[in-house]
């Protein structure tokens, strides 16, 4: 999975490709911990180009959102598509992270 | 076949070879440079001799010269009688050592228009003048070469060589000077005078030319003709054209020709009287356009170079052989310790590590090379020491792991039929672990005489923290699970008391059920797991219609709701984890729902059991070589419910 961390003025954006997986979730959860670190109390998550999520994914990303909201911090998801989408839908993850149809659209929330 | 010879063969091998291509190379150059040198040299000196011996003879003819020219204008100038003349003839004879005869020859009748033949002839014999006069019948002296050619080209010219039988048998070259007189204004040919000398004086000079030990000179006439030489028989009788004819030596009949029209010159050639390879340097006498050849034998000529380089190849052999010495003590000196350190490595490479490896005093290469070797068994001793406790203590770690394994696998039913006197319905469930102990779970039970509780979780991770907390999972949902209770209260008091110090984040997805199989009435809840297949009797499969809810063990406050379906008479719910959906094959591509709906299709009269293992048989098949990285849990639940005018109970039917 290839991680891409763009920090601007209201949130960091982060964008995903590739396959979120038992694998790569440790580095992902890494690279959030460290942003979360330095002070970035807004995460979007850009997933357009996620592929795949398994459940180590999605621990990994509860992980996050647990950390944040001690913070009072906030984590957006954006562009969720095909077997991700599925996923969020089935697990419930939507009515816990706020969702968007796009970096755009999360970033106007902040 | 090199790379198979000693270090020792090759340094020898390499060096003697480039040695020897640079020693002969310098050797070549010198011994060539140094003939060239001396050549030049030679080609001076042969020079210097040459022209110094030619120097020699000219003061000589020319003095003799001289004499008959200062007779001719003598005779030209003042008027003379017969007794003038002879007294003239006499005295330069008498004067002039070297001149061993003279003579004025006069045209027929032209002293006296009486006299046929008019030449007063002096020369020497026993120290004495004798006077006699030439001409008679037999010897018409105006049509000899010595009196025609000078008459002819009206200058004085020297004869070519002649043998004198009269005057006591010597070889002998004439110089005659044409002499005139006026009549009319114009120069009326009269006769010669003539000045003899021997060759013999000639010889002399010649022959005193000694050069190296068989160096000579020799001197040919205008017509190549052999004048002098150390071989006497050529004398007279040969030319150096004669020669070249014999000999077949054209380069001998080019020098030759040279030689005759004036030229110097050095060259090489056969010597042709030895045949030996020889230079010669050639220069003319001017006077007479004789010339004098000087012979060098090249192997005398070349003595000291080729002495001083039998000197330089023997100094090279000895060199050679001392270079071998060394180099095969130095190599061996490398050698050796290399061959024992290759000896003691190779017991090494077959697992010895308690061999010594040889003592090395030195600290070049070698010694560094084997210190290394040291530092290496040591090193390899120490590493293998650990991986052998490592490998123990994995295999410990191993064994426990599936210890826990068999253990986690145990808290699942696994007897079928596991319930032989309910006919009602049917139940298959398995649980394909992967190799990787994971967090699948599936169980089911009776809450009572009509009520089945099914479930089917999966644990978000893996490992040992994850089969503990599928173990507490099933345990609590085991625990909690009541008739009295919906599906969803029992998601929400289990996921209470997960939630409790979960610092793990860890999360279980759950599917569970109560059937009621007397009515075929199916409560379910869901927390965040996939949706069941619904295959009712006869139909398409569908997906199973799921309430919201999140996995158990994250949020305390997460919601759970109950849903219901009315089962009819061969009904089958397909409950199973992502172990099924998300198999990847070789190409990375996902098993997936659709698959699995096609798998469900092509069986819908299976029984649990049959449907359960073609599934999971489906997805092995799919995934191939590609190892399992997920637990694959499937289970079946099929509704025979009762037929409500059976006579039997228990008697059954499908739809």
């Amino acid at each position: 999975m290839e991680i891409e961390k763009k920090r601007e003025q209201e949130a960091a954006v982060v964008s995903l490709k590739g396959r979120m997986d038992a694998v790569s979730s440790p580095e992902f959860e890494k690279e959030m911990a460290a942003l979360i670190a330095e002070g970035n109390n807004a995460l979007i998550l850009d997933f357009a180009a996620l592929d795949y999520i398994s459940s180590s994914g999605l621990r990994s990303i509860l992980t996050i959102t647990k950390k944040l909201k001690e913070k009072d911090g906030k984590l957006l998801i954006a562009g969720l598509k095909g077997m991700v989408k599925e996923v969020f839908e089935i697990s419930g993850f939507r009515s816990i992270i706020p969702i968007f149809e796009s970096v755009e659209s999360a970033r106007s929330q902040i | 076949m090199i790379k198979n010879l000693g270090l020792a063969f090759k340094l020898i091998i390499f060096i003697l070879t480039s040695t020897t291509i640079i020693f002969v190379a310098a050797f070549v150059y010198n011994y060539h440079y140094s003939k060239k040198t001396l050549l030049k040299n030679i080609e001076e000196n042969a020079r210097n001799l040459t022209l110094s011996t030619v120097y020699k003879i000219e003061t000589v003819l020319r003095s003799v010269e001289e004499v008959p020219l200062n007779q001719a204008s003598i005779i030209e100038k003042y008027p003379y009688q017969r007794q003038d003349l002879l007294k003239l003839v006499q005295s330069a004879v008498a004067n002039n050592p070297e001149i061993f005869g003279s003579t004025f020859a006069f045209e027929p009748y032209a002293f006296n228009p009486t006299l046929l033949y008019f030449a007063p002839y002096y020369y020497r014999n026993n120290e004495k003048i004798i006077l006699t006069f030439l001409g008679s019948d037999s010897y018409r002296y105006f049509y000899l070469d010595w009196f025609q050619i000078p008459k002819e080209i009206d200058s004085p010219v020297w004869s070519e060589p002649f043998y004198d039988e009269g005057a006591g048998n010597i070889i002998m070259s004439t110089y005659s000077v044409p002499f005139y007189k006026k009549i009319d204004g114009k120069n009326k040919f009269r006769g010669v005078v003539t000045a003899d000398i021997s060759l013999m004086w000639l010889k002399d000079i010649v022959s005193s030319v000694k050069i190296y030990k068989t160096g000579y000179a020799f001197l040919i006439s205008q017509n190549g003709v052999m004048v002098t030489h150390p071989e006497k028989q050529l004398i007279m009788k040969e030319s150096i054209f004669s020669i070249a004819e014999a000999r077949k030596d054209s380069t001998l009949r080019q020098v030759g020709r040279k030689m005759i029209t004036g030229e110097p010159g050095f060259v090489p050639l056969q010597d042709f009287v030895s045949g030996k390879k020889s230079w010669m340097y050639y220069a003319p006498l001017p006077s007479n356009g004789w010339s004098l050849g000087v012979i060098f034998p090249e192997e005398e000529l070349f003595a000291d170079v080729s002495r001083l380089s039998k000197q330089v190849l023997l100094i090279g052999v000895v060199g050679f052989t001392f270079l071998c010495i060394v180099i095969a003590f130095f190599s061996r000196t490398i050698t050796k310790p290399l061959g024992s350190l290759a000896r003691s490595t190779s017991e090494i490479v077959k697992g010895n590590l308690d061999i010594e490896l040889p003592e090395v005093r030195a600290n070049d290469e070698i010694g560094k090379l084997t210190r290394s070797f040291k530092e290496m068994k040591v090193a390899l001793k120490e590493y293998i020491a650990n991986l052998a406790a490592t490998t123990a203590a994995k295999e410990r770690i191993e064994s426990e792991l599936k210890i826990a394994r068999t253990i986690q696998m145990s808290f699942l039913p696994k007897h079928f039929p596991p319930f032989p006197d309910k006919v009602e319905f049917e139940i298959f469930a398995s649980l394909e672990p992967a190799k990787e102990i994971g967090g699948d779970l599936y169980d089911f039970f009776l809450l009572d005489e009509e009520h089945l509780f099914f479930v089917v979780g999966d644990v978000s991770d893996k490992g040992i923290p994850a089969a503990l907390f599928m173990a507490v999972t099933k345990t609590l949902l085991k625990g909690t699970a009541e008739p009295q209770l919906k599906p969803s209260d029992i998601l929400k008091r289990v996921n209470l008391e997960l939630c409790q110090d979960n610092e793990s984040n860890m999360f279980v997805t759950v599917f569970c059920g109560i059937l009621n199989f007397k009515s075929g009435e199916l409560l379910y809840s869901n927390a965040g797991h996939n949706p069941p297949l619904l295959v009712r009797a006869g139909q398409e499969p569908e997906w199973l219609e799921l309430p919201k809810g999140f996995f158990l063990g994250v949020f305390e406050e997460s919601q759970y709701d109950t849903k219901k379906v009315e089962l009819r008479s061969g009904d089958l719910l397909l409950v199973y984890t992502d172990g099924v959906t998300e198999a990847l094959n070789e190409n990375k591509e996902l098993y997936s729902e659709q698959r699995l709906l096609e798998t469900t299709r092509t069986y819908p009269d299976n029984s649990p059991e049959e449907l359960v293992n073609n599934v999971v048989n489906a997805v092995k098949s799919f995934s191939k070589e590609v190892s399992q990285a997920d637990d694959i849990t499937v289970l079946a639940l099929r509704f025979k419910g009762i037929k409500e005018d059976s006579p039997y109970p228990g008697f059954f039917q499908y739809a």
